[in-house]
């Protein structure tokens, strides 16, 4: 048993933490809640040329071969300052998929394009039933002449305005009770038939509903075998998962940081309300929570990079993940007292995201629902 | 990156498992946490390990140790006794071999050590006392040195193993005038001394601990642990091998795989427990709070095999979440069961034939509590992070 990070782990770790804290201030995090794209595109550039784009793909794709828990430390320093980015949806899922699934010709158009920063591809799997697990998808795949024809509606689709191709999971088989007969599709965004509805949310991020009706593609657009996608898809879709759990634990561990240094300095009843047992233990209980928080994280990482069974860890990371950053942030808000809740103080910030992130790509609910299946079922 | 256990270890795990299963007989399980040596049986058990050489894992040569490539092998020894409910490999190595060897004379080391690695020696931990609970330190039990003697009165609460232990490792006040935490010293008492009287507390479950009166009781002063004074230093040191080596996660892993096995053979009305959605998200919930925990555990452990390094916020986090967690899931378990769930043992302690899971539910409820506030509980684990891991100011 080892506990420690790598020295390029570190390295990378370090490097990210001081870039992020420059590049991506809090400023800019509330600048891009209201701009037309939601991310920004000068920033995505650097990243590209950090090499950060590249992270998880085969070096003969000009990627770094590297594996989930070298996601979870980057994602976690992504998440340390609430970086808004397509990192997850287009590299981690979306290339994800292309590397898992795709046909050499596949990978060595897309590929090197992801990791320069050149194609952003948008990840349209869940539908409105909120499942992340390859079920309750309703969207249709109905083959016709060279190619299909895709109908449906795919819900919280993010950056998909600003994404060149959509990567859509559909069936073209079997029914949305099974992830059998499910296949994946990379559709040029600007297809005929192809309607996009931003959705506003708690976190003024870029979501998206995708209507897609009667939009017609190639045979060249199928991405891996037809009807055979889940399996290859869903340890792709796991580390996603994976790596949003490290934006979230970077995420908490700043706002218990700001609290507890808010706790240090405000003084009442002539002391510092840090110096209070009911202010103490909400903090102390929050770390411990945020702790096992990483730890799971990083086990689950292992797990999926080690090919070990990661199903259940996945949905024990995102469900208990998902509620700590809740948690840290509602505690995190109520510890700085009515300034808490004044939108100029980046405790907002917080708030907001903690509640969307433990709903967003599968809710606990819906992991618990994975855990149960497990344990009970098998 | 690598929460593996070594193949070295993974060997050594099959071993202990075979080992429990030739050794275990229904009369070892204990309802306390980590089994006390309370009976010959238990005893026995513990003294087939110590032939094996399992109490000596990792300990110097010279006082009867095992030198070992295996930094875990206690840790997996012990996940193994607590999955079986067998004695654990407890405080006597944790606290006394651990402390000695670190603080003790040679002359003690010598004398104790080896004997207690061979399983010849039961021991009695006592600091708490009725007015030094929480608050540890203010213990009031008094040492007085004359001639080459201490000379000690008072009284000392919730001594768990003193009716049947040979040597009591008792916290003294040796200096009043110090501050609280800098008059205390460490003792090593004989319990057939004179002027030692035991009487019995019963808990909630019906298992036995101890008041221990002390009155003008006499101890070579070569006894003292270490120097004079400086016992709270290594009883905070001590506390956090307790912490992490006492009380691990295995036994709430262990209630929580019966339980599940459970809710999935049983039928209530005709319909499989395990088929409730209510019964799913309980058990999918805990699950989660249960992996928690032997994340905590693993973190601990990691740190605590690093050389010179006492994992004192690791183990406290341990310690609370162990609280939270199996209070949450007793309380959990008996709902999911039901008024059929309160069904309990007799004052024979046989579970009435109505009983679900032979009343054991019950008792992990009504023990729950006591995971809450034993040897620095979750109140105070809080204070320990909250002071010493996130730098908030005292009162």
């Amino acid at each position: 048993m080892d506990m420690e990070f790598t020295e390029e782990q570190q390295h990378l770790m370090n490097s990210a933490r001081s870039f992020l804290a420059k590049e991506c201030p809090s400023a800019l995090v509330r600048e891009l809640e209201t701009s037309e794209l939601g991310f920004s595109p000068g920033l995505w550039r650097k990243m590209a040329e950090l090499g950060w784009l590249g992270l998880p793909f085969p070096e003969e794709y000009d990627g770094y071969g590297m594996g989930a828990i070298d996601l979870v430390v980057l994602g976690k320093e992504l998440g340390r300052v609430l970086c808004p980015s397509p990192y997850i949806p287009t590299v981690v899922l979306s290339g994800g998929a292309i590397v898992a699934a795709g046909s050499e010709e596949q990978k060595s158009l897309h590929l090197p394009r992801i990791i320069s920063g050149e194609e952003l591809i948008a990840f349209a799997l869940q539908e409105s039933g909120g499942s992340y697990s390859g079920r309750g998808i309703n969207t249709t795949a109905t083959e016709a002449g060279d190619g299909f024809v895709l109908n449906g509606t795919k819900m919280f689709v993010e950056f998909a305005e600003a994404a060149d191709r959509l990567l859509v999971v559909a069936h073209t088989s079997g029914d949305a009770d099974s992830t059998d007969g499910l296949t994946m599709f990379l559709v040029d965004a600007k297809s005929a038939g192809v309607q996009l509805t931003p959705l506003s949310t708690l976190a003024r991020d870029k979501q998206c509903r995708v209507d897609l009706k009667d939009v017609k593609v190639t045979s060249d657009d199928v991405l891996g075998p037809v009807g055979g996608a889940w399996p290859l898809l869903e340890k792709t879709v796991h580390t996603g998962v994976v790596t949003v759990c490290a934006y979230m634990v970077g995420a908490s561990e700043t706002i218990h940081h700001m609290a507890n240094e808010f706790a240090k300095e405000r003084v009442q009843f002539g002391r510092p309300i840090g110096s209070f047992q009911a202010i103490q233990h909400y903090l102390a209980q929050t770390i411990t929570e945020i702790i096992g928080a990483d730890t799971v994280t990083i086990y689950a990482a292992w797990a999926l990079d080690n090919d070990l069974p990661h199903r259940t860890i996945v949905a024990k990371a995102k469900s208990f993940t998902g509620d700590t950053f809740k948690q840290a942030s509602s505690i995190g808000a109520q510890i700085h007292g009515g300034l808490g809740y004044n939108e100029e103080v980046d405790t907002t910030l917080f708030l907001r995201r903690g509640k969307q992130y433990q709903l967003s790509m599968g809710d606990s609910g819906h992991w618990e629902d994975v855990i149960a299946e497990e344990l009970l079922d098998s | 990156m690598n929460f593996a256990f070594t193949k070295e270890e993974e060997a050594f795990r099959t071993e202990v498992r075979e080992f429990i299963s030739g050794a275990m007989t229904d009369d070892i399980p204990s309802r306390w946490l980590g089994g006390l040596l309370d009976t010959p049986v238990r005893q026995e058990f513990v003294t087939k390990m110590a032939d094996k050489g399992w109490l000596s894992i990792g300990f110097p040569e010279k006082y009867g140790g095992t030198e070992s490539t295996m930094p875990l092998a206690q840790y997996v020894l012990n996940e193994e006794l607590h999955m079986a409910q067998a004695p654990i490999v407890g405080k006597n190595l944790g606290v006394v071999v651990n402390t000695l060897l670190h603080q003790g004379s040679e002359e003690l080391k010598q004398e104790f050590v080896p004997r207690i690695l061979r399983n010849e020696i039961q021991w009695a931990l006592a600091y708490t006392e009725p007015e030094a609970g929480s608050d540890l330190a203010n213990m009031q039990c008094k040492a007085v040195l004359d001639g080459d003697e201490y000379v000690i009165n008072g009284q000392k609460r919730f001594i768990t193993s003193a009716h049947f232990a040979d040597y009591m490792w008792t916290g003294v006040r040796t200096d009043p005038d110090a501050s609280k935490h800098k008059g205390i010293s460490l003792l090593i008492l004989d319990m057939d001394s004179p002027g030692i009287t035991i009487t019995p507390i019963w808990t909630i479950i019906g298992e036995r601990t101890n008041d221990v009166f002390l009155d003008n009781v006499r101890v070579p002063k070569e006894r003292l642990v270490g120097e004079e004074n400086k016992g709270w230093q290594y009883i905070t040191e001590a506390l956090t091998y307790e912490r992490f080596a006492m009380t691990s996660i295995a036994p709430t892993v262990r209630k929580f795989q019966r339980f599940v096995d459970f809710v999935k053979e049983t039928e209530v009305e005709g319909k499989r427990l395990a088929d409730d959605p209510v019964v799913r998200r309980k058990i999918a919930r805990l699950s989660v709070l249960v992996e928690i925990g032997r994340m905590l555990d693993f973190r601990c452990v990691a740190m605590a095999v690093k050389p010179d390094y006492v994992p004192y916020i690791e183990a406290a986090m341990n310690k609370m979440w162990g609280g939270i967690v199996e209070t949450e899931m007793s309380d959990q378990f008996l709902d999911i069961l039901g008024p059929h769930g309160y069904l309990w043992k007799d004052s024979e302690a046989k579970a009435s034939e109505d009983a679900l899971l032979d009343g054991d539910v019950a008792d992990d409820y009504l023990w729950a509590g006591h995971q809450r506030v034993a040897a620095a509980g979750v109140d105070i684990s809080k204070n320990i992070i909250a002071r010493r891991h996130l730098n908030l100011p005292s009162g």
